[in-house]
């Protein structure tokens, strides 16, 4: 059975159609890159899984049981989390402090178990020499990768990116691209960018939507080579 | 946990509140009195507005609540007078729940004014209820004999203990893991949901406590004062008060409050022994709300204490 899915997930804003009945089956350890132009409704969908957005038609399901009407707070204790496009840290808390709270109760961790899961989660994120600083104080590489700390740390099984690599040099998109795979195993990554190479070889599979539906689905190399990929998404 | 300071301030706040009912003079209590149930009340606003960020303009229903809850009770049962005190609290913060799930549906500034709206219906309720004593408030009877003794005796080392206890308990409740949740609600509620927080539980957690607060500081207060009246209970001062304090001081610190106080207390004392009457000193109080909120938008005791970080900083470096 499929980790999360959706089926004919819609959502309209108004009379626009933000997202035009998708339905997608992910299954744990899969990672899919999401792809589109500008509105086609990558974000939309990830708001309609985090739960921060009620589809108007559809069902989201995960492990068969229907999560549709549960709300955020609902959700990440269910599993799914999301790092967000513009990072949302606690500015007049520590690092730590950021990081402990969604353990806390994303992952609904005792006080101890919390502290050892977080000092983890700070390794893995190249955050822990920085554990005790004011998150206000991070330049932006690091407040990408403490927004991503935080999504990890409540114990996703469904991990949510959103543009995570936006705005970043090269470099620093490779390093960012080092901590997501050390996230796969056992996991559904489905990692929204317009940046191709930080994708790469970090996603098996490869989503396109456009004007809000799903356009193609498949292997990463094979969709990245298609013709019809070209054409809407690169305008060639 | 708690730690030792922690304990030291406690055993040290019970020593004072002994010594400030043995030693201190009647006047001097009053006022006593009044400043401590403030402290109270405005640091109980703080929690709900600066730290939860629910801004609301209608607090002063649980003062009345607290007020006339305190009259009704001791008047009509054969409840001792602190007893009832102990159980006014507990009635509100429960009444308070309903109100919650009516008010929660507004955000922001309209959570802001429908709690206004909220009080103003309860206090027109008071007011046109002959039963409730109508415009012309009750008088606090305990079992229909009038209160013997001296309350503000009794009532000031409890509202001084309270007061201690309030920040230690703060303090604590701050360490903890809905503490943690607070904090991140009052720099990011939607990322603090996000993070796993049932916000709206949180908030309902924190409307009763506060509201139960208010109530009991309130109920303290009109043991001193004798009686009631729905004008006075459930004035809009109440929040006024508790919003300058708060505000002036430091919105969403513990230090803030005792700051604007501080203020408040000073400059009015200052202004009556003088000989201005009434309420000029509010003129004043306004002039300096709107400066700080000018100038020192975070509130005096943040902007101290960054001053004084910074003239560390420059000492370190």
């Amino acid at each position: 059975m499929a980790l999360i899915s959706t089926e004919d997930v819609s959502r309209l804003f108004g009379s626009v159609c933000a997202v035009d009945r998708v339905s997608v089956e992910l299954n744990e350890g899969e990672s899919v890159g999401l792809i589109g132009p500008n509105g086609a409704g990558k974000t939309t969908l990830l708001s309609l899984l985090t739960g921060s957005l009620k589809p108007t038609r559809g069902k989201i399901t995960m492990d068969g049981i229907d999560v549709t009407m549960l709300p955020v707070f609902a959700r990440v204790t269910a599993g799914i989390a999301r790092a967000a496009q513009i990072p949302q840290t606690f500015n007049r808390l520590t690092v730590r402090e950021n990081v402990l709270l969604p353990a806390y109760f994303g992952a609904q961790l005792s006080q101890h178990d919390a502290g050892v899961w977080v000092d983890e989660v700070l390794e893995m994120t190249d955050l822990f020499d920085r554990a005790g600083q004011q998150a206000a104080s991070l330049g932006l590489l690091d407040r990408k990768r403490l927004e991503l700390a935080k999504a990890v740390a409540s114990k996703p099984r469904v991990l949510l990116l959103d543009e995570v690599a936006a705005g970043l040099t090269e470099p620093e998109i490779a390093s960012i691209k080092e901590v997501v795979k050390r996230l796969q195993p056992g996991r559904v990554i489905i990692w929204v960018e317009h940046i191709p190479f930080a994708l790469q070889g970090v996603c098996s599979r490869l989503l396109v939507m456009d004007k809000g539906a799903k356009l193609l689905d498949g292997p990463f190399d094979e969709v990245w080579a298609s013709d019809v990929l070209q054409s809407t998404y690169m305008g060639m | 946990m708690i730690r030792t300071i922690e304990i030291v301030a406690l055993v040290l706040g019970a020593i004072i509140a002994w010594l400030a009912a043995a030693y201190v003079d009647s006047g001097l209590q009053f006022l006593l009195c009044e400043v401590f149930l403030l402290f109270i009340m405005a640091q109980m606003w703080n929690l709900l507005a600066g730290y939860a960020g629910q801004v609301s303009f209608g607090q002063q229903m649980f003062v009345g609540l607290g007020a006339y809850g305190l009259c009704l009770m001791a008047n009509n049962t054969g409840i001792p007078v602190w007893g009832v005190i102990v159980i006014v609290p507990v009635i509100v913060g429960l009444l308070s729940i309903p109100l919650g799930m009516v008010v929660f549906h507004l955000k922001h500034a309209y959570f802001a004014i429908g709690m206004w709206v909220a009080a103003e219906v309860v206090f027109q309720f008071v007011v046109k209820t002959p039963a409730l004593g109508g415009s012309g408030g009750i008088v606090l009877r305990p079992g229909g004999e009038m209160m013997q003794g001296f309350p503000e005796q009794t009532v000031l080392p409890v509202s001084l203990f309270l007061s201690m206890a309030l920040i230690v308990g703060l303090r604590v409740f701050l360490r903890s893991k809905l503490g943690l949740a607070t904090l991140a609600v009052r720099d990011n509620e939607a990322a603090a949901e996000a993070a796993g927080v049932n916000i709206w539980r949180l908030h309902m957690i924190l409307f009763t406590l506060t509201g139960a607060g208010t109530a009991l500081a309130a109920a303290l207060y009109y043991t001193t004062t004798l009686f009631v009246t729905p004008l006075d209970a459930f004035g809009a001062k109440w929040v006024v008060l508790m919003m300058f304090i708060v505000v002036v001081g430091g919105l969403g610190t513990l230090t803030g409050p005792v700051v604007g106080l501080a203020l408040f207390i000073g400059i009015r004392e200052l202004m009556t022994a003088a000989g201005y009457s009434g309420g000029q000193y509010w003129i004043v109080m306004g002039l300096l709300s709107t400066g700080v909120l000018l100038f020192l938008p975070q509130g005096l005791w943040p902007a101290f204490s960054n001053y004084v970080q910074s003239l560390r900083g420059k000492a370190s470096s």
